[in-house]
């Protein structure tokens, strides 16, 4: 598995925030986004919109709870195509897959279209390591992997990257120095993956769409490498999450209206590529041998979980992030793993595991943009606070618990909150307790915490003189009479 | 809408309001009054226990939940000045008591009768012109819970508009969060601020003279931004503006 | 084949139904789609023929309307004459050297090799056992000529199968294509696409096809601080010639 750093978010996302010219970038770029989606819905119609979404989701819905009969549907047919297919229930088994694929077959160059699945299983280290040469060919891909980072954002991986960075990146990396504007660059960056992109042994991509009927694997991009991964290699392997299946092609329709739109605002990618297994005897080109890998890797966990389920209804967008005033706070390499943002904080924690990821579902407001976005309309911050009921009070896979300061102030409050009249008394010693501190009804420092972590940049009010239910009681009441 | 002469509703104060905004409370009571509606205040009411069931205690949040659900278990209706606490009592009981023989019910019952005070009046009342006056530039901030668990866009800015001498101003990026999210703005304090201070930078553009919103939990994070920053604009509950002029 | 990795997949099948709860078998709730009968998808795709058929004016406008916004120069070539002048005046702005074509019918509607042999360039078909490809190689071509199986007017979309004479690169390795259209092509929504492939499969599966490829303008990145560069891997620059005379 690719390194999981969601331990670190707290320190990481200090950083962030310390970094004043990715602030004002971070904002600037995800309100560029969340605009151009809101356009393209405004376009289409806001209703029309909302049915493409309902639609989307029942789809959705039917497919993951029947998913072990479309899996098995998918097989089928993807043998009957000429494919092969796997199945690795993590990322040692997927890896093994790749690997053994890689080996005998005596591939040595590796073309990667984007595929998130490839992120989780830590695949490109692993292919290096069996000599096979692994190269990622989507811009923003080919970016990272070149500066040997992770995926800063799902669809634009290397968003946080200014075109500075990324000209001394490629005058040290790919010895294109000196390139001033970013035609430039990604005119460099294509001259040296198309020689790559023609000369491939192995073609690697994920998927955006399993269909079930009829064994396709559907591609969306804009770049066209995608288009190269699966037309010049003489092996194609797909690598992908078991969630990915939808029935029949004709469900495709709903998909391929909302998923550019809820991306970047495009009407439609360039390119939608449908592969269904290897060359035909008859064909012109295209891969003599094909392998679809599915990987679970924790996604079962999800599933088994009616609460969390929908989680996998997921089609990658991004939209959540865009949209995540934290998300535009912290950027995505705060949260430590291959999924960042809101969706991130819900798969992450149960993917990884919640005990080094606790920070995930709790850094949240709970705002609910993100549901309000997603073109599959998914529940994030209920699954959120579903999470944070796993880890203050454990659950039947994870044995976390809240730490004890938590537990003892939950039980405290539960307690004063239990008696308007131990309340009373509380505020009574509040009142002494806030009288060195206040001035006038507020409250400028208090150094006890958690107040002091309020006090450090805002002012507090002070308790009222007087509660409400005593204004009741003396006057209100009565004035109802 | 209801027959306002007979309409009786119980106040669920939320215990910021309680303990730290009574002027609020007096202002919803006031404006209600005004109305014709009888109020009255189940004394043994405290939480909702909102502040626990964000933490993950669902247990301790249930026990808060179920004294809220015996205490308001006669009201005719259920009037909250907050949004937050009032998705709290209509969408997350049912959903923590959804096994429970007793309570489920009892929640059930309780969602259906529960308005945020905002809604009470504009979908139960039929009011869009509570009859106040406010001289100035006001900016709305629509709360999380309240826009995205309630789905009341317009209610508030329909009462706001019918007070007489103020001037609603646009607010951008009205619907991001201010940044505080209960026990977040203290668990997270950096990123709460962060959000806190485009919020308050808006605010400030916007060039209204107070800002105005349905939750006393937004008002206290947005006000302690502009105070701390020296900003003359005030926050205030929406029913504060409602009963100005009284 | 690949020997003892990954886990056997009934035993992963099993480990979701496991997870899910659920008992082996079809969905207890079916899915209206896929209990359909194919006698009622194929009158579907019938009544979507005739559809077409009757609005097959208007979907022709909608096409180019459409296809121009996504990026796609569209001509409405009013005859051979003007579809082949057409190409002949975009290869000779270009300056094209070498062009590739795929083999299908629409080049017997419309002949534009001696037109561009006119020119000085050479054309080579890109297809198995063609003499014209020699040592040529196909990444070398500046320009790229294929027709299309579909034109779908909703998305501005072109429609590629590739197939013995149709290869997947014509239209992806040179930097501009051309890709030439016939009305009776055009469908109105991605909906009727997908109908008629899954009819298509239904029919023939396998024989159905390995691939197919949407083409919607250029290729395009905005992967650098959110800016859009035209032309990434593939084309820069997309021609849709419409051959608007009866075809």
């Amino acid at each position: 598995m690719s390194e999981v750093k969601t331990q670190e978010f707290r320190r990481a996302s200090a950083k962030v925030l310390a970094n004043a010219k990715l602030q004002s970038y971070l904002g600037r770029s995800m309100g560029t986004f969340d605009g151009a989606r809101a356009e393209a819905i405004e376009e289409i119609s806001p209703e029309r919109w909302e049915e493409l979404r309902q639609q989307g989701r029942e789809i959705k819905r039917h497919t993951l709870d029947n998913l072990d009969y479309y899996l098995e549907m998918l097989q089928e047919r993807v043998t009957a195509n000429g494919g092969h297919v796997h199945f690795a229930k993590d990322a040692a088994e997927a890896r093994a897959i790749v690997g053994q694929i890689a080996q005998t077959r005596g591939l040595k160059l590796a073309i990667k279209s984007k595929s998130m699945v490839s992120e989780e299983m830590g695949l490109n280290p692993f292919l290096e390591s069996i000599g096979t040469e692994p190269v990622e060919t989507d811009l923003g891909e080919y970016i990272i992997q070149l500066a040997e980072e992770t995926p800063f954002h799902i669809i634009a991986p290397a968003m946080h990257k200014s075109k500075e960075e990324v000209s001394e990146l490629f005058g040290e990396k790919i010895g294109r120095p000196n390139l001033q504007d970013i035609e430039a660059m990604a005119g460099a960056a294509r001259e040296v993956l198309r020689e790559k992109l023609v000369s491939a042994d192995m073609g690697i991509t994920g998927a955006n769409f399993l269909v079930a009927e009829t064994g396709t694997v559907t591609l969306i991009t804009n770049e066209g490498n995608g288009r190269f991964c699966t037309s010049v290699p003489r092996v194609l392997v797909s690598i992908t999450g078991m969630e990915k299946v939808v029935p029949s092609m004709e469900d495709l329709a709903t998909f391929i209206r909302l998923l550019p739109r809820a991306a970047t605002g495009q009407r439609i990618s360039s390119y939608v590529t449908h592969v269904y297994g290897p060359k035909r005897p008859e064909d012109e080109d295209g891969p003599e041998e094909y392998h679809l890998i599915i990987v679970d890797n924790g996604r079962s966990k999800l599933l088994a979980d009616p609460d969390l389920r929908e989680a996998l209804y997921c089609i990658r967008c991004g939209a959540c992030l865009n949209t995540c005033p934290v998300y535009r706070k912290v950027g995505g390499h705060s949260y430590g793993w291959v999924y960042p943002g809101p969706i991130g904080a819900v798969v992450s924690p149960v993917l990884v595991g919640l005990e080094r990821s606790k920070d995930l579902p709790n850094a949240s407001s709970l705002c609910g943009a993100c549901k309000d976005v997603c073109p599959i309309k998914i529940n994030i911050p209920h699954m959120l606070l579903k999470l944070r009921s796993q880890i203050s009070e454990g659950s039947p896979t994870s044995s976390t618990k809240a730490s004890f300061v938590d537990r003892i102030t939950s039980k405290g409050y539960r307690r004063l909150m239990s008696s308007p009249r131990l309340l009373g008394m509380a505020r009574t010693l509040g009142l002494l307790a806030q009288w060195p501190f206040s001035r006038g009804s507020f409250i400028r420092r208090m150094p006890i915490p958690p107040f002091s972590r309020w006090t450090r940049t805002r002012d507090m009010p002070a308790l009222a003189p007087k509660s409400f239910r005593q204004v009741w009681k003396e006057r209100l009441e009565e004035e109802g009479r | 809408m209801a027959d306002s002469s007979q309409i009786r509703a119980s106040l669920f104060v939320t215990c910021l309001v309680d303990q730290l905004f009574p002027e609020v409370g007096e202002a919803v009571v006031g404006v209600l009054r005004g109305q014709g509606v009888r109020v009255d205040f189940p004394p043994g009411q405290t939480c909702c226990g909102q502040p626990l069931f964000n933490s993950g205690f669902r247990k301790d949040a249930a026990e808060l939940g179920r004294r809220v659900l015996d205490e308001f278990e006669q009201s005719a209706y259920v009037v909250v000045p907050s949004g937050s606490c009032a998705s709290m009592m209509k969408v997350f009981y049912p959903e923590i008591f959804r096994d429970d023989p007793v309570y489920g019910p009892k929640a059930k019952a309780l969602s259906e009768k529960v308005y945020e005070f905002s809604q009470f009046l504009v979908k139960v009342m039929g009011v869009e012109d509570v009859g106040a006056s406010h001289e100035g530039k006001v900016a709305y901030h629509p709360s999380c819970h309240l826009l995205r668990e309630l789905e009341a866009k317009e209610e508030p800015v329909t009462l706001l508009e019918g007070v007489e001498g103020l001037e609603h101003v646009p607010l951008e990026d009205a619907d991001t969060c201010c940044g505080f999210g209960g026990t977040f703005s203290v668990k997270y304090p950096g990123i709460s601020q962060a959000m806190l201070d485009d919020k308050v930078d808006n605010v400030v553009k916007s060039g209204a003279s107070t800002v105005t919103a349905c939750d006393a939990s937004c008002l206290m994070q947005i006000r302690g931004g502009l105070r701390r920053r020296g900003v003359g604009v005030e926050a205030r509950h929406l029913a504060e503006i409602l009963w100005d002029g009284k | 084949m690949i020997e003892g990795v990954g886990t056997p997949s009934e035993q992963f099948i099993a480990s979701v139904r496991e997870a899910l709860g659920r008992k082996a078998g079809p969905p207890e709730r079916p899915y209206a789609r896929m209990v359909e009968e194919r006698a009622s998808v194929e009158e579907r795709a019938e009544a979507t023929m005739e559809r077409l058929s009757a609005n097959r004016r208007a979907n022709v406008d909608e096409l180019a309307r459409v296809a121009s916004l996504r990026g796609w120069v569209v001509h409405r070539a009013e005859g051979v004459e003007d579809a082949v002048g057409y190409v002949y005046q975009l290869a000779q702005k270009l300056e094209t050297r070498r062009v590739v074509r795929s083999v299908e019918d629409v080049f017997g509607d419309v002949p534009l090799d001696d037109a561009l042999t006119s020119l000085g360039a050479t054309v080579h078909v890109m297809a198995r056992g063609d003499e014209s490809a020699g040592s040529f190689d196909p990444a070398d071509a500046d320009l790229g000529v294929t027709g299309v199986d579909y034109a779908i007017a909703e998305t501005g979309t072109a429609v590629i199968l590739p197939r013995r004479g149709v290869s997947r690169v014509t239209s992806l390795l040179p930097p501009v294509h051309v890709a030439l259209v016939k009305p009776s092509q055009t469908l109105e929504g991605l909906d009727d696409l997908y109908l008629l492939r899954r009819l298509a499969y239904l029919r023939d599966g396998v024989d159905a096809g390995s691939y197919m490829n949407f083409i919607t303008g250029p290729s395009r990145t905005a992967d650098i601080e959110q800016t859009l560069v035209i032309g990434a891997h593939g084309p820069r620059e997309t021609h849709m010639v419409i051959l608007d005379w009866g075809l």
